[in-house]
C-alpha cells in the first residue's frame, strides 16, 4: 500500500503551502487533488496581496496578518508580485465617519495608509471619477499571481521530497477504533480506486471541507461564498483601487500585466462546484465599477469568472459579508477521530501563516521538532541574471520574467537551450501572452498535464486578448505530439473541451469587442476546422 | 456631383460580389471599404447549406430565410458567375449546389462544401492508395501528426505517410501559412521541387498546407500525384487569393474602389439614400449614388455592433437591428452545439428585395440593399450558409 506520514487533501494555496512547511520540516506528506492545482478560490480569485487595509475596519486581527504576510511574501515569493501598491478612495457617497475609523484602524493594524491630495491620486490614476473621488489614500497593497505562486509551491515541496497526485479524488476514510489510518481514493481518469495510509490528513479543501468532513463523519461549519470577477484586456488601474467605505461588491480593482481584474461579489452558494457567472453579475459588478471609473464600459472584458471562499462560520456565527475571513484549525479530536485535521477559511493572503499553524500542530502530534522555516527561505532559488539575459534574446523582456518564474531554474535552462538551438522551437504558440513552442513542449511532458487547460494554468496560453483563437489549435497540436497519456492523443476532444471552457467566461460577457473575438472563434473551428467532424445532414 | 448607378459599402465576400455583378452589367460602380474584410479568415471555400444536397434543402427553408428571398434562380445564377470571375483569374473552382465536397481541415477532419479551390477539393481521396502529408520545416500552425492521427478515422484503410519538406525559404520564426504563401508566390520551383522527391505516384495524394502560390500556382502540373491544399488559421491564403481574383475583376471591370474609406452616415432625402458619407483624416468627403448596398458584414467585421446588452445597433444608417434580447436566448451553454447561438443571428430583417425593414414590415429606404452578414435572423455558421448567402444576397441586390 501507498504510504505517507500526513496527506493534504486539497491543491489550493493552503493545501501547497501545509506540503512545504511539512516537507521542509521532513516530513513525509503527499498532496492529493480532485482536479489540477491551483483550480479553486486560489486561482478564481482578484489576485490582491491585501495590505490589510479592506479589514482594518471590520478585523483587525486579520488585518495585521495581512500586513505582516505580504511582507513575507514579497520577500519570499518577488517574482509572483507585481509590488503596484494600492490607493482607497472614498466617493461623495460613502460615508465619511467611516473614512475615520479606517484611519485608526490602519494604524492599530501597522498599516501604512498615506494620505494623498486629490491632484496627486488623479495624477496616480487618471483614470479615476473626477466628480466622485473625494479623499484617497496609498497603502502597500499588490497584486500577485496565484497560479506562478503555486508552481513555486509545487517546486519547493519536490526539492523537499514532497510530492502530490492530481485529479485524485477522495472517496472514503479508513479509520479503525476511532484513529485514522488512511485514506481511499479514486483516479478520475481511470476510474482506478486504492488506498494512501497516513498517521494524519489534513482537509484543506476549502470551499469543499465540509464534503471532505461529512466523508469522515464530522461536521465542519463551512460555507461556500461564490465571489464573481471580471478581466478587462487593458490595464485600467496602475494600482489596486480600492474603495474606502465597508466592504461590498464590485469595489476592488487589481491590475496584472496587461489586464484589470474587477472584483467581487458575494453569494452564499450550496455547491462549491458552482463556478457559474451571469450576465446580470457582470452587470452589477459594471454598475458599481463605474461609480469610480465613468469610463469603465468603454475597456473590452475578456471573461467573467467566479470562486468560492471557504467562509467559516462557528456555530451561531454569521454568513457572507458579515462573516470572518480569519481561518480557524480543527482537530477533529475533539469529536472522536484521532489523526484528522481541517483548516478552513482564511485568505491567499494569509495561506503562510495557516500552514505554519497547522504545521506546528501537526509535528507536535508527530514529535518532529523541526521550526518552521517558510517564512525566512525564498520559495525558489532565482533564475540567473545569466539565464535571462540568454533568453532576452528570444522573449521580449516582459515574457522572460514571466517565463522564468512560472517555469523556476532547471524547466528554464532547459527552455532557454532549446530556443538556441532550435529555431522552430521559438515559435510563438500564443502569441497574446508571449509563450514559445520551447516551453509549450516542455509543460506538455510533464506527467501531471492532461489537458490544454493543465497547459494554461502553467503557461498562460488562451488567457489573453484572444481567449485561445489561435493558440489552442497549435498547443493542442503540441500537446498531441508530446503529452505522454493517451488523452494527449484525442486530440479534437482536447480542443473543443478547452474551447468550451473559454466560452463559459466569455458567455457572460458577449458585449462589445468580445463579440468579434466570438465570431472568429466559430469561424475557425466551425467552419475552418469543423472540429466537431460533424457531416452534411 | 458625380453620382454613381451603385455605392456598395464593405470590402468582403458579398460587397465585392456585388460590385462584380453590377460592373458586369455595365453598371458605373463605386466600392468604399475599411479593413480587409472578412475573407483572410475565410476558408476560401464557399458552404451554402448544412445538407447533403443543398439545392434541395434551400427549396423546404422557410419563407423568411434570404435564400427563399433571394430565389433559386438567382442563387444558381449567383454560383455561376462567382465560378466565372475566379476562373477568370486562374483560380478554378469545383462543385455545384446539388452535392458537396470534402475538404481536409487543418486538424484533419473532413469539411464539406458546394464550391470548392480545386487545389483544396479532397473527393479523390477516397481512390488513392498512399496519402503523403507534407510538412515544411519552420512553418507555423501546420501540425501534420495530430492531422494523420485524425484523418485516418476516415481513411482507416490508407497508407499514410508524413514528410517534412525542408524549403530553406521558411528559416526565420513565426512563418504563418499566409507568409509562406507570399514567400512561395513567384518563386514557387522551390516548392514543387521539394514535393517532387517524395516521388508520389499517378495513384497517390500529397496533402500539404495552403501555401502554394497566391496566384496562377503551377506546382499541381509538375507532379503526378493529387496535390490537396488544407483549410488553415487565418489569414488564410485560399481566402486571399479569393479576394486577389475579385480584386482584380473590379479593376478590369472599372470599378472604383476607395480602401481605407470608413462611412460613417448617410445624405438621407424623404426614404431614399442619395450618398454616403467617408470619413478622412482632412475631412468629410461624400459619395453619390442611385442605389446603395451595404455589405459591411455582422459583429465580426463591424457592421454589427453591440455596446449594451440588448441593444445592437447598425452604426452607418441606425437600421433597425433584429435581436434575440435576454441572456438566456443570446447565446448557448455549449459553444458547439447543434441550435443556433442567438447572438450570431443578430441582423438586419429585409423584404424580397433585400430592403432593410422596421418590426412592422415597413421599408425604410427604398434604394438601399442589405447583404451578406448583416442580414439578421440566421445563424450563418451554425447553418452553414455564411459565402453562399453572401453571394447570393450580393448578387440579388446588384441586378435589381
Amino acid at each position: 500500500m501507498e504510504k505517507a506520514t500526513v496527506v493534504i487533501i486539497g491543491g489550493g494555496a493552503t493545501g501547497l503551502g501545509i506540503l512545504r512547511d511539512l516537507s521542509m520540516r521532513g516530513v513525509k506528506a503527499l498532496l492529493i487533488e480532485k482536479k489540477d492545482l491551483i483550480n479553486g478560490a486560489s486561482s478564481r480569485y482578484h489576485g490582491l496581496l491585501h495590505s490589510g487595509g479592506r479589514y482594518a475596519v471590520k478585523d483587525k486581527e486579520a488585518a495585521r496578518e495581512c500586513i505582516i504576510e505580504n511582507q513575507i511574501l514579497c520577500k519570499i515569493g518577488k517574482g509572483c508580485v507585481e509590488p503596484c501598491g494600492g490607493m482607497f478612495t472614498r466617493l461623495d457617497i460613502d460615508d465619511p465617519a467611516y473614512e475615520e475609523l479606517w484611519i485608526k484602524g490602519c494604524a492599530d493594524s501597522g498599516i501604512e495608509a498615506t494620505p494623498i491630495t486629490l491632484d496627486e491620486a488623479f495624477k496616480l490614476e487618471p483614470r479615476l471619477s473626477r466628480k466622485h473621488v473625494k479623499s484617497a489614500y496609498l497603502v502597500p497593497d499588490a497584486a500577485i499571481d496565484g497560479f506562478r505562486m503555486a508552481w513555486q509551491l509545487i517546486d519547493s515541496s519536490r526539492r523537499y521530497g514532497g510530492r502530490f497526485k492530481t485529479y485524485t479524488e477522495v472517496i472514503g476514510f479508513d479509520t479503525v477504533n476511532g484513529e485514522l489510518r488512511g485514506v481511499k481514493v479514486r483516479n478520475q481518469f481511470t476510474g482506478e480506486t486504492y488506498e494512501i495510509g497516513c498517521d494524519i490528513v489534513v482537509n484543506a479543501a476549502g470551499g469543499w471541507a465540509g464534503f471532505i468532513g461529512k466523508l469522515a463523519g464530522v461536521e465542519i461549519g463551512v460555507q461556500p461564498d461564490k465571489g464573481t470577477l471580471i478581466a478587462f484586456n487593458q490595464r485600467i488601474v496602475n494600482h489596486v483601487v480600492n474603495r474606502l467605505h465597508k466592504s461590498s461588491d464590485g469595489d476592488i480593482f487589481v491590475p496584472h500585466g496587461s489586464i484589470t481584474i474587477l472584483g467581487t461579489s458575494s453569494m452564499s452558494i450550496p455547491d462549491p462546484e458552482d463556478t457559474s457567472t451571469s450576465r446580470a453579475e457582470v452587470e452589477n459588478l459594471l454598475k458599481i465599477g463605474e461609480q469610480t471609473f465613468e469610463n469603465l464600459r468603454d475597456f473590452r472584458i475578456l471573461r467573467a469568472f467566479a470562486g468560492s471562499r471557504p467562509l467559516y462560520i462557528p456555530p451561531g456565527g454569521a454568513s457572507g459579508r458579515g462573516a470572518s475571513r480569519g481561518f480557524a484549525i480543527i482537530d477533529h479530536e475533539r469529536d472522536g477521530l484521532k489523526g484528522f485535521f481541517t483548516i478552513v477559511g482564511g485568505k491567499f493572503t494569509t495561506f503562510r501563516l495557516m500552514a505554519e499553524k497547522i504545521c506546528d500542530q501537526i509535528c507536535a502530534k508527530l514529535n518532529v521538532t523541526e521550526k518552521c522555516r517558510t517564512a525566512e527561505e525564498p520559495i525558489v532559488p532565482e533564475v540567473s541574471q545569466a539565464d535571462k539575459e540568454r533568453a532576452r534574446k528570444f522573449f521580449p523582456s516582459y515574457g522572460t520574467e514571466l517565463a522564468a518564474t512560472r517555469l523556476g531554474v532547471e524547466r528554464f535552462k532547459r527552455v532557454v537551450e532549446r530556443l538556441e538551438s532550435d529555431v522552430e522551437s521559438r515559435e510563438l504558440i500564443c502569441e497574446c501572452e508571449n509563450v514559445t513552442r520551447a516551453e509549450v513542449e516542455e509543460i506538455c511532458k510533464e506527467d501531471t498535464i492532461f489537458n490544454i487547460d493543465d497547459v494554461r494554468r502553467r503557461t498562460r496560453i488562451g488567457m489573453g486578448t484572444c481567449q485561445g483563437n489561435f493558440c489552442s489549435f497549435r498547443a493542442t497540436a503540441v500537446f498531441a505530439d508530446m503529452g505522454g497519456n493517451s488523452m494527449a492523443k484525442d486530440s479534437l476532444v482536447r480542443l473543443r473541451e478547452f474551447l468550451q471552457g473559454r466560452w463559459k467566461g466569455i458567455r457572460p460577457v458577449l458585449l462589445g469587442r468580445t463579440l468579434r473575438e466570438s465570431e472568429m472563434t466559430r469561424s475557425i473551428y466551425e467552419l475552418s476546422m469543423n472540429v466537431t467532424g460533424g457531416e452534411p445532414q | 456631383m458625380k453620382i454613381s448607378d451603385v455605392i456598395i459599402i464593405g470590402g468582403g465576400l458579398a460587397g465585392l460580389m456585388a460590385a462584380a455583378v453590377a460592373a458586369n452589367r455595365g453598371q458605373n460602380v463605386t466600392l468604399l471599404t475599411y479593413g480587409s474584410g472578412s475573407l483572410p479568415l475565410a476558408s476560401g471555400a464557399i458552404d451554402f447549406l448544412n445538407a447533403k444536397a443543398p439545392a434541395v434543402a434551400i427549396k423546404n427553408l422557410p419563407d423568411n430565410h434570404p435564400y427563399k428571398k433571394i430565389g433559386m434562380k438567382n442563387i444558381d445564377a449567383a454560383a455561376k458567375f462567382f465560378c466565372e470571375v475566379t476562373a477568370q483569374d486562374n483560380l478554378p473552382y469545383n462543385g455545384k449546389l446539388s452535392a458537396q465536397i470534402p475538404i481536409v481541415t487543418a486538424v484533419g477532419t473532413l469539411k464539406y462544401s458546394c464550391l470548392v479551390p480545386e487545389s483544396m477539393d479532397a473527393s479523390n481521396l477516397i481512390n488513392k492508395k498512399k496519402i503523403y502529408v507534407a510538412g515544411v520545416k519552420g512553418l507555423k500552425d501546420f501540425y501534420a501528426s495530430m492531422l494523420v492521427d485524425n484523418l485516418k478515422k476516415y481513411f482507416p484503410a490508407k497508407n499514410f505517410e508524413v514528410a517534412t519538406l525542408d524549403l530553406e525559404l521558411l528559416g526565420g520564426r513565426d512563418i504563418t501559412c499566409m507568409g509562406a504563401a507570399r514567400l512561395l508566390t513567384g518563386n514557387e520551383q522551390i516548392l514543387a521541387d521539394g514535393l517532387k522527391t517524395l516521388n508520389a505516384t499517378a495513384d497517390d495524394a500529397i496533402i500539404l498546407p495552403p501555401i502554394l502560390s497566391l496566384e496562377d500556382s503551377n506546382v499541381k502540373s509538375q507532379l503526378r500525384a493529387d496535390v490537396i491544399e488544407t483549410t488553415c488559421l487565418p489569414p488564410s491564403p485560399p481566402g486571399i487569393r479569393l479576394q486577389r481574383a475579385f480584386t482584380k475583376y473590379l479593376q478590369r471591370a472599372g470599378v472604383k474602389v476607395f480602401g481605407n474609406s470608413k462611412v460613417i452616415r448617410g445624405v438621407v432625402e424623404d426614404k431614399k439614400i442619395t450618398g454616403v458619407v467617408v470619413k478622412s483624416v482632412a475631412r468629410e468627403k461624400i459619395f453619390y449614388g442611385k442605389k446603395i448596398i451595404l455589405a459591411t458584414g455582422g459583429f465580426y467585421s463591424g457592421g454589427l455592433i453591440m455596446h449594451e446588452f440588448d441593444k445592437p445597433a447598425e452604426p452607418i444608417f441606425n437600421l433597425p437591428v433584429f435581436c434575440r434580447a435576454g441572456a438566456e436566448n443570446w447565446s448557448n451553454e455549449k459553444l458547439f452545439d447543434d441550435k443556433p447561438q442567438g447572438f450570431s443571428m443578430t441582423g438586419i430583417l429585409t423584404d424580397e428585395n433585400l430592403n432593410p425593414v422596421d418590426a412592422s414590415g415597413k421599408i425604410i429606404y427604398e434604394n438601399l440593399h442589405v447583404v451578406g452578414a448583416n442580414l439578421g435572423g440566421v445563424d450563418f455558421i451554425h447553418e452553414r450558409s455564411a459565402g453562399g448567402v453572401a453571394i447570393s444576397s450580393a448578387y440579388k441586390a446588384a441586378i435589381i
